[in-house]
């Protein structure tokens, strides 16, 4: 037990003066509503939640209605829109439109202040990008504020003691023992750990880059896919809605870890596609290489290295043996980037261990995944019930100069 | 499959129950991390904001367990969004007190009468605090949540909220012994 107990978890003895602030402070918090029964409100539907407070839907609309003291949202088809419950009305914006929808209330309304306010399902259906293009989230700055999260990290050689900003083509440096922390609305927060330089390379909307130079990033990511990118000397990572831990070695060479969502990698035409729980690497001169999952063992790994960065070794044939022999179907990810990563000569090998576990579509053949059929891989690819490959298609056709289009 | 995993994957197939489950779960956390951006009374209007944006992206969240550091991101680019446009809209007596707070030497004046002008007033030292500290800070002593269940909502790792608390603490009592 140490002095911390009681601060950490409660555990050890009180602490006189955490237990003061937390009596002092516990009011400022947030008040508990209660669980949040919901209730849909279809097209021109009017309901009344109690004490006295009617709620019109508008057409078009549908509405969730939750809270235990209640709440409210209405979507429309075309429209994001939020109704926050004041004492006496409520309002609607939608988003380029805003509509009032008059309630009335008692002074028993007053407790609708405090309630959650949830979307609805036609939200989600939002026309693609459509809402986020007229979003105030949408991230503004020319530059990135950078705060410090230890030591003195430099923009531009020059210390920064706790924030500053990062303009466009400038570079930001840590130390051994300094760390720094990017966060921009809109679009999601970049640590940026020890002994790291990586440059802000466009703050342009839809096209935020980043060039790691060196050292270790981690980006937790909120904006839409495609829009986020780290150049690294070995390939370009696209976030496709996810976070993330990017490393690059002073020899150029990346590892991308995904902890949440997808990432992708590419480098002149070769490209790869990270979940969450698997793991890429990079070689500059090669690209991206097999993701693998985090808990594959050291000897596929290691045998991967040699499939995917030693590709004219003699030993490529056992490698893959090794990786085929542990594939599970966890490792279906992997197993379908082999299928033209290895020698056109083993693919049947890959092609037999992944249709054990995703079998593949009627339009894929044998014959079509020996010379890589781009339909038939986007097919299997489908199959494996991950996306479908047109939504991968789609944002790498709006990659914004890539290295591949250097 | 974790009950997170469940709930955020029943969440992502429309089943808005589940989506209020995570709310209900998760309200605290994010209440905390917007207090300790931005004024109090904007935070209530934000709190949905982040709960609306995390239901209209949710579908993008691959991993279901990494829901709380993935809501605690949107939180956190709700608040910054929200201090760049709207800057002269902050709440008078949390500016007061934030300016106070922040003034010379960091020193505090502790004894000032009513229990809520108290409050502020440490609050406004904790928001005067590096970030990191901040937030675990506004997390633990305001929202109630221990260590473990910061890391847990937050998406941090438990090691890192402990340093966060113990550092932070110790400066926070720096600031409040200046009486």
């Amino acid at each position: 037990m140490n002095d911390d107990d009681y601060l950490w978890d409660r555990s050890g003895p009180p602490d006189p003066e955490v237990e003061r602030l937390e009596t002092l402070l516990r009011p400022l918090g947030h008040q508990e509503s209660g669980s949040i029964p919901l209730v849909r409100l279809d097209a021109e539907t009017t309901v009344r939640l109690k004490p006295d407070t009617t709620y019109v839907s508008a057409e078009h609309t549908s509405t969730f209605v939750s809270g235990a003291q209640t709440a409210t949202f209405v979507s429309g088809a075309q429209t994001a829109t939020h109704v926050s419950a004041a004492q006496t009305a409520t309002h609607v914006s939608a988003a380029q439109t805003s509509t009032h929808v008059s309630a009335t209330s008692t002074a028993g309304a007053k407790s609708l202040r405090y309630i959650p306010a949830l979307a609805a399902a036609a939200l989600i259906a939002i026309v693609a990008g459509g809402w986020w293009m007229v979003s105030p989230s949408r991230p503004q700055t020319p530059g990135w504020e950078v705060t410090t999260i230890e030591g003195a990290p430099t923009i531009a050689s020059r210390s920064i003691l706790s924030r500053s900003e990062l303009p466009v083509g400038d570079w930001l440096e840590t130390n051994e023992r300094s760390q720094a922390g990017i966060s921009v609305a809109g679009l999601g927060r970049i640590e940026i750990g020890p002994r790291t330089r990586v440059g802000l390379v466009s703050a342009r909307a839809g096209d935020y880059r980043l060039n790691l130079e060196r050292g270790t990033l981690h980006a937790v990511i909120s904006a839409p896919a495609g829009q986020f990118f780290v150049e690294t000397p070995s390939s370009l990572t696209v976030d496709l809605g996810c976070a993330y831990t990017l490393t690059v070695d002073e020899a150029g060479r990346g590892l991308v870890r995904v902890t949440a969502g997808w990432v992708g990698f590419e480098w002149q035409g070769r490209e790869s596609f990270i979940p969450a729980g698997f793991v890429g690497a990079t070689r500059p001169g090669v690209g991206p290489g097999t993701p693998y999952h985090e808990r594959a063992s050291s000897d596929v790994r290691a045998a991967l290295e040699l499939i995917d960065f030693s590709r004219e070794s003699p030993e490529t044939g056992p490698a893959l043996s090794r990786v085929l022999a542990e594939a599970g179907e966890r490792d279906e990810v992997t197993l379908w980037h082999l299928l033209t990563r290895v020698p056109a000569g083993e693919r049947d090998r890959v092609f037999d261990r992944l249709a054990r576990f995703v079998p593949p579509p009627v339009s894929v053949t044998r014959e079509g995944i020996r010379l890589e059929r781009r339909d038939m891989l986007d097919a299997w690819w489908d199959a494996m019930g991950l996306g479908t490959m047109s939504l991968w298609r789609t944002w790498k056709q709006a990659w914004p100069g890539g290295p591949t289009s250097k | 499959m974790t009950d997170l995993a469940h709930l955020v994957g029943a969440a992502q197939r429309g089943d808005r129950q589940a989506f209020g489950e995570l709310y209900a779960r998760y309200a605290r956390a994010v209440h905390g991390i917007l207090l300790s951006h931005v004024p109090r009374s904007e935070v209530e209007d934000l709190l949905q904001d982040v709960f609306m944006i995390a239901m209209q992206r949710l579908d993008t969240l691959r991993d279901p367990d990494a829901f709380g550091g993935w809501l605690a991101a949107i939180a956190r680019n709700r608040a910054t969004d929200h201090l760049r446009r709207t800057p002269h809209t902050i709440e008078l007596t949390d500016q007061a007190l934030g300016r106070e707070a922040s003034s010379a030497r960091g020193a505090l004046p502790r004894a000032i009468a009513p229990d809520q002008s108290e409050a502020l007033m440490v609050l406004a030292a904790i928001r005067a605090l590096p970030e990191a500290y901040r937030e675990t800070l506004v997390l633990r002593l305001v929202e109630g949540m221990t260590g473990p269940e910061i890391a847990q909502r937050t998406g941090l790792t438990a090691a890192s909220v402990r340093v966060n608390l113990h550092r932070g603490m110790k400066q926070l009592r720096a600031r409040l012994v200046h009486v």
